[in-house]
């Protein structure tokens, strides 16, 4: 580093401290903005993408497991003709149905005396999987029984941890009362967890006797599930019933993007203004050094320095700004993330080295902006006026 | 210099602030610029700074014609054959004595052995051995002004250029740079021009060139300004007669003020 450059910069304390921090803060935000979509990205699409489910069917309009707009028949002529091809399509190694219905329950922590069930309310995905296939089901129990009896529920562990619900106590959905019997992992969609019932307990407690939300389908291995699911789409189609199918991938983006599409328009515009924020502080005070030390670069332009050298004495001064602030702030990120949910449930970090490399060349063009106007500033200073007094 | 002119401007509002001026000075030698405001001197200064490019004229500093030289190699010429000394020091603030005495050796880059040996023999023959790692503003007047010396002289350049270099100097300071000057023509064998207002420099110079409307006129009689200082022409000047010797001002004010009271004026200025 040139030593004009950095005397400069290290000098006045009070300066560069609030353009690092300039810089900090706009990095923290960017990064931390960043970090926060890519967690919700990974929560949000992870139970789809982590299932045992190779191939997911439902009726026609049903894009997303989060809003699970399907509906589809498991009894009567439809029905048994559906099974009757699953069942025949040797590609298929299992399949099962599966019902999945976003509700409200309670964590029951008492009973009044009217036989009311009082308790917090909380927000679930309440899933019915067929115990032999487990096709759908809990993608890890780390807690308790794997598989619930009738009655019986397994919750995922962020809706324990967030509620203080623990193995034996009660939970109330879909108008009845069951028994935590464990815990699992990978269930966790930030607005709501997941909880596994039967499928038969599903439907009885639900009112879908006779009916279902979706097919899983696990394929043979070697067997694409997109041939499979287009080759089922066209057998439906011929017998005018109205099905879509979705492999695990498009089913877990088409979920990712039922939320993230509604974010992402707001995240741009925080991160464009984060993004502001750098430039201007930095900018500011490096334009005002700039201008507060003209003199001294007239003077080094009198004594026989080049314009180039002054350039890059300020770009210098802008990259170490720059990459102050970028450890300080990704540093933050990183340091908060892990400590951030268990806080504040919906704030799950996940910074990616990637996104850490992208915010650093975010960095880099920051630090680029905020040096252009001084440099310009530099470039029209007269050597002539240190003649004067 | 030969034929040099400098011209502002053009057709009826066109200011000669240099006008077809020759002039010549050799290592060893110290030349004082003197004139009125307005006379061209800073022109001059800036012209044979290679800072300022002449209308006409060509202008050579040890053998190499630098008005044929491109923008470009300009900055060359003024940090490897020029050191300029300023009225205002004109020192780097966050950099300590030593460090703006190297800077312009090594161009900012990281420290060189050589640089540093350099930049402190200097500073140790200006007196300043026990100030090599002050920052500018602890330093006094004198002090700054001797770091800004050092570093005129750090790339051993032939041509030393001195603008008003003890303006803002107390009257002893101000003697010792000139002082040191003047030693650094002498003994250093350089050339140095010093453009200035002060009578005092007049005692160390070879010769003074009299700069009056953009021309060196030659054979000037000139005075200090009793009240002012200033050296002022004597033709033409405010004159007035006091004990048997004719004094001269720079201007009507001064005249005033020293009919007022000539003894305490000239007390005053003894002192």
């Amino acid at each position: 580093m040139l030593l004009v450059a950095r005397k400069n910069l290290f000098s006045e304390w009070t300066r560069l401290v609030i353009s690092v921090g300039g810089v900090a803060l706009s990095v923290f935000l960017i990064s931390l903005l960043l970090s926060l979509y890519r967690g919700w990205d990974e929560k949000v699409g992870g139970f789809v993408e982590h299932s045992n489910v190779d191939l997911w069917l439902g009726s026609e309009g049903a894009e997303d497991f989060l809003t699970a707009a399907s509906l589809l028949p498991t009894e009567g002529k439809e029905a048994e003709q559906a099974k009757e091809y699953l069942n025949a399509y040797p590609s298929i190694d299992q399949w099962s149905p599966m019902i999945v219905r976003l509700m409200q329950g309670v964590r029951v922590d008492r009973i009044s005396a009217t036989e009311e069930k009082i308790g917090s309310k909380i927000d679930i995905h309440f899933i019915g999987f067929d115990p032999n296939t487990r096709l759908g089901g809990p993608i890890e129990v780390i807690e308790g029984r794997d598989t619930p009896g009738p009655g019986e529920v397994i919750i995922d562990e962020k809706l324990g941890d967030r509620h203080g619900i623990g193995i034996g106590d009660t939970l109330r959905a879909g108008g009845r009362d069951w028994t935590v019997v464990g815990k699992s992992r990978g269930g966790d969609f930030i607005a709501t967890q997941t909880v596994f019932v039967s499928h038969a307990e599903a439907q009885a407690a639900l009112r879908m006797q006779g009916a279902t939300t979706f097919y899983v389908i696990k394929v043979r291995q070697g067997v694409d599930p997109a041939q499979l699911g287009a080759a089922l789409e066209d057998q439906a189609a011929r017998n005018e019933a109205p099905i879509v199918t979705h492999t695990r991938e498009e089913f877990a983006k088409s979920t990712r993007d039922r939320v993230t599409s509604n974010v992402l328009p707001i995240l741009f515009v925080v991160l464009g203004l984060a993004f502001i924020v750098g430039v201007s502080v930095a900018g500011l005070t490096i334009y005002t050094a700039t201008i507060e030390k003209a003199r001294e670069y007239g003077i080094l332009k009198a004594v026989g320095f080049r314009n180039t050298y002054l350039y890059r004495v300020v770009f210098e001064q802008s990259a170490v700004t720059a990459l102050l602030g970028f450890a300080v702030g990704i540093g933050l990120t990183v340091g908060i993330g892990p400590f951030a949910s268990d806080y504040v449930p919906q704030f799950v970090l996940f910074t990616r080295w990637q996104d850490v490399l992208l915010v650093a060349g975010v960095t880099v063009v920051m630090a680029l902006i905020a040096a252009y106007i001084p440099v310009r500033r530099l470039g029209a200073i007269d050597p002539v006026s240190v003649f004067k007094g | 210099m030969t034929q040099v002119t400098k011209t502002y401007g053009g057709g009826d509002a066109a200011v000669h602030a240099l006008d077809d001026v020759d002039f010549n000075i050799e290592a060893g030698e110290v030349v004082v610029v003197m004139g009125p405001s307005g006379a061209g001197k800073t022109t001059f200064l800036t012209i044979a700074g290679a800072l300022l490019t002449p209308t006409s004229g060509t202008v050579e500093i040890s053998g190499v014609n630098i008005t044929a030289l491109s923008e470009k190699e300009l900055p060359d010429v003024r940090r490897e054959r020029i050191g300029f000394v300023f009225q205002s020091f004109n020192l780097l603030e966050a950099l300590s004595a030593i460090e703006n005495v190297t800077l312009v050796m090594t161009e900012g880059s990281p420290k060189s052995r050589g640089a540093v040996n350099r930049a402190s023999e200097l500073m140790n023959m200006l007196g300043l051995g026990h100030r090599l790692k002050s920052l500018p503003r602890n330093l006094s007047g004198g002090e700054k002004q001797r770091v800004a010396i050092a570093r005129a002289l750090a790339n051993n350049p032939d041509l030393i250029l001195a603008d008003e270099p003890t303006a803002n100097l107390d009257s002893k300071r101000g003697r010792e740079v000139m002082q040191l000057l003047r030693q650094i023509a002498f003994e250093m064998h350089k050339a140095v021009v010093i453009v200035s207002h002060d009578h005092r420099t007049r005692e160390i110079a070879s010769r003074i060139a009299w700069l009056e409307d953009g021309t060196f006129r030659p054979d000037v009689a000139t005075d200090r300004d009793p009240v002012c200082q200033r050296v002022v022409e004597v033709q033409g000047s405010p004159a007035f007669s006091y004990e048997s010797r004719s004094y001269y001002f720079c201007s009507t004010q001064c005249l005033e003020l020293f009919k007022a009271d000539p003894a305490q004026q000239l007390a005053g200025k003894r002192q």
